[in-house]
């Protein structure tokens, strides 16, 4: 038996408690990131399984002939830009509601939140099932009050709204939670000096209750806004993308080049794109916490 | 630190037991062929001619795999790269050029030319074209079956129409005729008049429906020399027929709605005889019709499926084995209810004719017809890029007011880079 | 009426008016929560009505709220054109090996890093966070080839590993560190001094604080793992092989057209029960849910 000093003995049990994370990780993390590096400098076909390298090859195709890639880098911008503000100003209607104290209110914070616990692949299908044409539930519906509701899905100016409206509903809930335990947390007081002092209730949410939550609101953005880069099995299963290709986001899009075009080395470099918004949002956030907490 | 290793241990036993329960044993010899028909009489059949070879063969199984069809080369190409390829397949057509250039499938020819009996001359040539490369033959289409019009009798007697058969012996059933026909039918029943091919025209089945009409019509998709077709006049022509049926008249199947001819909604339909299989205990009388023709003559078009062994198959051998005696003469007969094959003497024969216990020899005789004048549905090396960017201009199509031609060109320059490779 | 008197009953009356403001003002804030609450139900109600009609009562006009007769066929049929016993049997088999491996890996990492002193600690601890933001579409593609080279495609090993190492994971870990970080550790410490090792410190004293927030972690793994598609989609070919999201798109016509009577039945067979346990256990897992995240 060796002899060891105490903080010897820690640091050694400090590598045991994270060793089986963190060699998991960097097996199915780390390594398929560095991976994908490489991948992207290659022609490789799924099909035929024969790897050519080709430099920067794919990244010059992405950029410069590439006409759909920038139809997919739209049409992500439109998804977050689209469904993050109806998420966040929802969850926060939502979470200012929950908060009175009203007999049952439970109830309602639970069936908000029902949507998260489901499955995206159930509530995709049931949505798809809901938002089709003239048979479909909400046409249906919209018949009934005497309005002609178009084919959801598959007109190219109403499916990606179709998509993130099915979404919102599907996720609000999370973020309602979040926020009303934020809300709930607030010190009380202001508000209810404020109060005293004659001020209107908007007054009272613009002005306290607002730059209060501003870190939870920051926070949730953030989480929404990459939330809404990893958005697939909606697409693929309400939209395959389509119509006119309207709602083909990247994620989709790299999934598409891989595995049904087969070309892995393409969707390759389409992934570090990718990645590499997420890092740029990633880090952006940091900056902007940062002054948050400045402040 | 002992339970820690412990735990390594429990973690890595674990891993391994799931991945010896994860990978199928290969006990004697089983074969997985994946195919795109679904439970039912052709799988029925499918099968037993697997249990016959393994009657023949007590230490080999063979099983079909159901895969979707609109996802069908994706999963099956899926399947291939992964750790468990299927040994055989069904090839789709579109993507023969794709798969014999592949270099993943293996050449027939020794095998079937060796085959006892298997009498490979009675192939007709002309339909082993798309799977030929040089005299190496990577396909056996097993099925070259033309597409017919299915219809509603019943639908057609109440909208008082005078029967299809009836017009093309007096060779006036044309596209036209079609057309009136369906709304004649969606006016005075609740049907509607026709159902695309499998109601898969607004997605990855555009050519099953438009490319009949657009041969009737004197067009097409593209030529053997890579020229775009889609925009030529007569393509146009015959895209504005069917996208009149739809948002004009109202007759045809709209996207998005479910509707079949099978249910009972729908009072013609475009299809082979492999669907009729669905018609069992159909509670409306029906029979089947020729393609209807147009200007430019018959537009009988044929859809083909082959046959074809994975060149990974660690039992690659036994899989050629299986295919010989699956499109051996007997049993390409067995097959030939549900599946035209292209063997001269089963299609010349009074068997074949006698074949589908649903169809009469003269119903069939409208099969033996459409194989010798049809023409096989558009293919290329390049098929799925192809397909997925036209697909998405072809979705403009699908609105009432819609600019035919203005799709049709961009289809074309689109595409020009992946016809001319 | 002496001014007092009236200023009594203008008191009184502006009070009497401000109570029925309240009241207005409750009965407008349910009459908006219910209203709300439609999309957010209906879905559900939608789901399970329709999986009971007959097929070709599910597109009637005007919709029928309830079936006209409840049939049990669907729900039969489900079994019959796939192995969904099977496919259902995967999904909970994997959940629970995800479950059981995320609280192992991650109590062992969460504790090691909120307890334990080591050089290199708050290295290792922002690389497993940045796995956070990285989108598992990323490196869907390499990890398909590695699993492939380890003849591991079409098992369910990759759909076991994946989540307990990946972003899921890191989640737990961090849940877990926040956890002891905001508990004294006096107890432990008196442990230390009586000799117990780290390691009967973590089994003996520890986890068993920990039981909250293992109870929370253990709902958002198989959750997490009970709800992924794009791993089965990707890793899993042969139906017998199936987890339920993939079963659920499967019921199709061979042309891939949805057969919606038994895609909406076999949906409802895989919602209800999780929605059951959801119900029962709300207060636990909306809180979960909700510090899964909170202080990130």
């Amino acid at each position: 038996m060796l002899h060891l000093t105490n903080s010897q003995r820690e640091t050694i049990w400090g590598y045991l408690f994270i060793a089986p994370q963190t060699i998991g990780f960097i097996l199915l993390i780390v390594l398929p990131l560095i991976t994908i590096f490489v991948f992207s400098t290659e022609e490789r076909n799924l099909l035929t399984g024969v790897v050519v390298p080709v430099g920067f090859e794919n990244f010059r195709t992405i950029f410069q002939e590439d006409i759909l890639f920038r139809k997919v880098l739209l049409n992500t911008l439109t998804l977050t830009l689209g469904l993050v503000p109806l998420n966040i100003g929802l969850a926060l209607f939502l979470a200012s509601l929950l908060s009175q104290k009203l007999r049952g209110i439970t109830i309602f914070r639970v069936l908000f939140f029902s949507p998260v616990v489901t499955s995206a692949v159930a509530w995709a299908i049931v949505w798809r099932f809901m938002l089709q044409g003239e048979q479909g539930t909400v046409n249906q519906v919209l018949q009934l009050i005497g309005v002609e509701g178009p084919n959801w899905l598959r007109r190219p100016e109403w499916a990606m709204l179709s998509v993130i409206v099915t979404l919102v509903i599907k996720n609000v809930g999370l973020n309602t939670i979040i926020l009303l335990s934020a809300l709930t947390n607030l010190p009380s007081e202001y508000r209810e000096a404020a109060h005293v002092d004659g001020a209107t209730r908007w007054q009272v949410f613009r002005k306290i209750t607002l730059p209060l939550l501003a870190p939870t609101l920051l926070f949730v953005t953030v989480i929404t806004v990459i939330g809404s880069l990893k958005v697939f099995d909606h697409i693929m299963l309400m939209t395959a993308g389509g119509p006119s290709n309207s709602t083909m986001v990247l994620v989709y899009y790299i999934y598409y080049q891989a595995f049904q075009f087969f070309e892995t080395g393409y969707a390759s470099a389409l992934a570090v794109i990718l990645f590499v918004i997420a890092l740029v949002l990633t880090l952006g956030q940091w900056l902007l916490r940062g002054r948050a907490y400045d402040d | 630190m002992s339970k820690t290793k412990l735990f390594s241990l429990i973690l890595a036993l674990s891993l391994i037991v799931m991945s010896a329960v994860g990978v199928s044993a290969q006990d004697p010899v089983s074969l997985r062929f994946t195919v795109w028909v679904g439970p039912g009489a052709a799988m029925d059949m499918l099968n037993g001619i697997a249990a016959d070879y393994t009657e023949a063969n007590p230490n080999v199984t063979v099983s079909f795999d159901t895969l979707t069809f609109s996802e069908y080369t994706s999963q099956l190409v899926l399947q291939l790269a992964g750790s468990n390829p299927p040994d055989g397949g069904w090839i789709l057509e579109n993507t023969a050029p794709q798969f014999v250039e592949s270099g993943v499938i293996t050449d027939l020819t020794p095998t079937l030319m060796a085959y006892p009996d298997y009498n490979f001359d009675d192939l007709e040539e002309a339909a082993l074209g798309l799977w030929r490369d040089g005299d190496a033959l990577y396909g056996l289409p097993f099925s070259t079956s033309p597409f017919l019009i299915i219809y509603n009798t019943d639908a057609f007697e109440a909208a008082g129409l005078e029967d299809p058969n009836a017009l093309a012996a007096r060779g006036e059933w044309t596209w036209e005729a079609l057309a009136t026909a369906a709304k004649a039918i969606t006016d005075s029943t609740d049907l509607y008049g026709f159902e695309n091919a499998d109601g898969t025209v607004y997605a990855e089945g555009f050519w099953s429906t438009i490319f009949p009409i657009a041969r009737a019509y004197g067009g097409g998709a593209w030529d053997a020399e890579g020229t775009c077709l889609m925009n030529s006049p007569e393509t146009v022509s015959a895209v504005q027929l069917y996208h009149d049926m739809v948002f004009a008249d109202g007759s045809a199947v709209p996207p998005g709605e479910a509707a079949t001819f099978a249910g009972g909604q729908a009072a013609m339909r475009i299809g082979q005889i492999s669907r009729v299989a669905q018609l069992d205990g159909a509670t409306f009388g029906w029979d089947i019709a020729p393609m209807p023709s147009g200007p430019a003559g018959s537009g009988s078009v044929i859809g083909q499926a082959a046959l074809a062994v994975f060149r990974n198959s660690p039992n690659a051998d036994v899989a050629l084995d299986f295919l010989a005696f699956m499109t051996n003469a007997t049993n390409s007969e067995t097959m030939s209810q549900f599946f035209p094959p292209a063997r001269a003497s089963v299609l010349s024969s009074d068997t074949f004719l006698n074949s589908n216990t649903r169809l009469s020899a003269e119903q069939m005789q409208l099969v033996v017809d459409g194989i010798a004048s049809g023409t096989v549905l558009p293919s290329s090396p390049n098929y799925s890029q192809i397909n997925l960017q036209t697909r998405a201009l072809f979705d403009e199509l699908w609105i009432p007011v819609a600019d035919i031609q203005g799709v049709m060109n961009t289809a074309c320059e689109t595409i020009a880079p992946l016809l001319a490779n | 009426m002496t001014s007092m008197a009236m200023e009594l009953a203008a008191v009184d009356s502006r009070r009497r008016r401000t109570r029925l403001e309240a009241r207005i003002k409750k009965a407008a804030s349910y009459m908006l929560l219910i209203l709300l609450a439609v999309p957010f139900v209906f879905p559900f109600w939608w789901m399970v009505s329709s999986a009971f009609k007959q097929p070709s009562e599910i597109f009637t006009f005007p919709p029928t709220l309830l079936p006209s007769s409840f049939s049990l066929q669907n729900f039969i049929d489900v079994f019959n054109y796939q192995p969904f016993a099977q496919q259902y049997l995967n999904s909970l088999v994997i959940a629970s090996l995800v479950t059981v491996g995320t609280l192992l890996i991650s109590s062992l990492a969460g504790y090691g890093f909120a307890r334990i002193k080591f050089p290199g600690k708050t290295v290792f601890f922002l690389m497993l966070l940045s796995a956070l933001m990285l989108p598992s579409e990323v490196t869907i593609i390499p990890n398909f080839f590695f699993m492939k080279s380890l003849n591991l495609t079409n098992t369910h090993v990759p759909l076991v590993i994946l989540p307990i190492f990946g972003a899921q994971g890191v989640i737990g870990t961090f849940m877990i560190r926040q956890f002891f970080l905001s508990l004294p550790r006096e107890i432990e410490e008196a442990a230390l001094l009586d000799g117990a090792s780290r390691w009967g410190l973590f089994w003996h004293i520890a986890l068993p604080i920990a039981r909250p927030v293992l109870g929370g972690l253990s709902i958002l793994s198989f959750l997490y793992s009970w709800n992924l598609f794009l791993e089965p989609l990707v890793f899993i070919d042969d139906v017998n092989m199936y987890t339920l999201p993939l079963a659920l798109r499967n019921y199709n016509d061979v042309y891939g057209a949805p057969l919606w009577h038994l895609q909406l039945a076999a949906t409802t067979l895989a919602v209800v029960p999780v929605l059951i346990v959801y119900v029962i256990g709300q207060r636990q897992i909306i809180d979960s849910f909700a510090s899964s995240g909170v202080k990130g």
